[in-house]
């Protein structure tokens, strides 16, 4: 374990944890676009700045993405001070240049009182940040049907040859962690919609709902050997299920004692 | 569109099969085809055992690599800064003009291909025109049928 300083508290930490963790540990909000607890960090977005300083740095200080600076003993972190307000100001105006129809840019630049960018605005861009989480969590399931695509200005998020990706299962892993929703589905009609594939979805044999695809369940089974039954009923009904069950237990025991 | 793909073998047999030969793959499946066909990266990913939107993702990264057939003689226009001086956008605008092709397109024929480039290294011979491999300069506007027909 380590100690250091962070906005004046002294906290502990893990050898080379990173500071984000600690930081979000002590329920300190520092706004972070591209970071994921389930991948490896990127410092894609940049918005997780703080600043750095240790007492034989002599008032020396550094600006570091606190998502890959690893925590250790003796160093001081000010995640509000007025410099790294002002980087967090310039990335929020850069990002509200690229992006300037983004809810959620919109809403982050507010948050630091951006309200119009100082820089000229992209006019016909999209709300993909290329933070690349996507790709890194689509990654992480096993699946890499998503990779980023060219470079420089063209660069973008798509499946390969820009075809219905042949390894995505519709875990909707990808859209639901977006930071600014850019991946789009649809559900409709018994069909999940992604990546111009799509995808059967199943029923829950309770009350008929919608669950996950039946390719990411089939998936879920060889892979986890999970029963594909456990999939054929959603997870309130499970419950329900699960209360049922338990009265019948009791039930039983009450017999058995009597 | 079907290209002839016994060649992939060949080039397979060249490396070890790991993710770490992609690039050395793909650059000589890009030089025995002189763009990457579809189907071989298809190839590439399942022999290979990398996922496929890896595969595409170094792909396009480089410029080096293409997924379009370029033609058989590719006119690389030099417009880095010494070139763009001495008249290089004057130099593309009449091959262009010449091909009836923009700079990264190809011919129908599939006899020419028009690139712009940064800078190759060859100020002192600015303008700079390489067609194939071959470096061409001081280029002026009237020698445009030399490099068309130069080898």
């Amino acid at each position: 374990m380590v100690n250091l300083t962070i906005n004046g508290k002294v906290v502990q930490a893990e050898e080379g944890e990173v500071l984000l963790s600690v930081i979000r540990r002590e329920k300190i909000d520092v706004p972070a676009l591209c970071h994921h607890e389930a991948v490896e960090a990127f410092g894609a977005c940049r918005l997780c700045v703080v600043e750095i300083t240790r007492q034989e740095w002599d008032g020396w200080c550094d600006y570091v993405t606190s998502c890959l600076y690893p925590a250790s003993d003796g160093l001081i972190v000010n995640t509000h001070a007025a410099k790294v307000n002002d980087l967090r100001k310039t990335i929020v105006d850069l990002f509200l240049a690229r992006h300037p129809k983004c809810p959620e840019i919109i809403e982050l630049a507010a948050e630091y009182g951006v309200y119009s960018t100082t820089y000229q605005t992209v006019v016909d861009g999209d709300n993909c940040i290329l933070c690349g989480l996507c790709t890194r969590i689509c990654d992480r399931m096993g699946f890499h049907a998503i990779s980023t695509v060219g470079r420089g200005h063209g660069k973008e998020v798509s499946p390969p040859l820009h075809k219905a990706p042949p390894d995505c299962t519709g875990c909707l892993a990808c859209a639901q962690n977006c930071p600014t929703s850019f991946i789009e589905y649809s559900a409709a009609k018994g069909f999940l919609t992604i990546w111009d594939k799509k995808f059967e979805l199943l029923k829950c044999s309770g009350c008929g709902k919608e669950t996950i695809t039946k390719v990411f369940a089939e998936h879920l089974c060889q892979e986890r050997k999970i029963p594909f039954e456990y999939f054929q009923i959603c997870d309130e009904c499970h419950r329900k299920q699960l209360a049922a069950t338990m009265g019948e237990i009791t039930s039983w025991d009450r017999e058995a004692a009597s | 569109m079907n290209h002839d793909l016994s060649k992939l073998p060949g080039i397979f047999d060249r490396y070890p099969k790991h993710q770490q030969s992609l690039i050395a793959v793909l650059q000589d499946i890009q030089k025995e085809y002189q763009f990457l066909p579809c189907e071989a990266l298809e190839e590439t990913a399942r022999v290979l055992d990398v996922p496929l939107s890896k595969v595409f993702s170094v792909s396009t990264f480089y410029n080096a690599f293409s997924l379009h057939p370029r033609g058989e003689k590719v006119l690389r226009v030099c417009v880095g800064t010494t070139c763009h001086i001495r008249g290089a956008a004057q130099i593309q605008e009449q091959l262009e003009s010449q091909l009836n092709i923009k700079a990264g397109e190809t011919t129908p024929d599939l006899k020419f291909t028009i690139e712009t480039v940064g800078c190759v290294g060859a100020c002192a011979k600015a303008p700079v025109v390489i067609v194939n491999e071959r470096y061409y300069g001081p280029v002026k506007v009237s020698d445009y049928k030399k490099l068309l027909r130069g080898k």
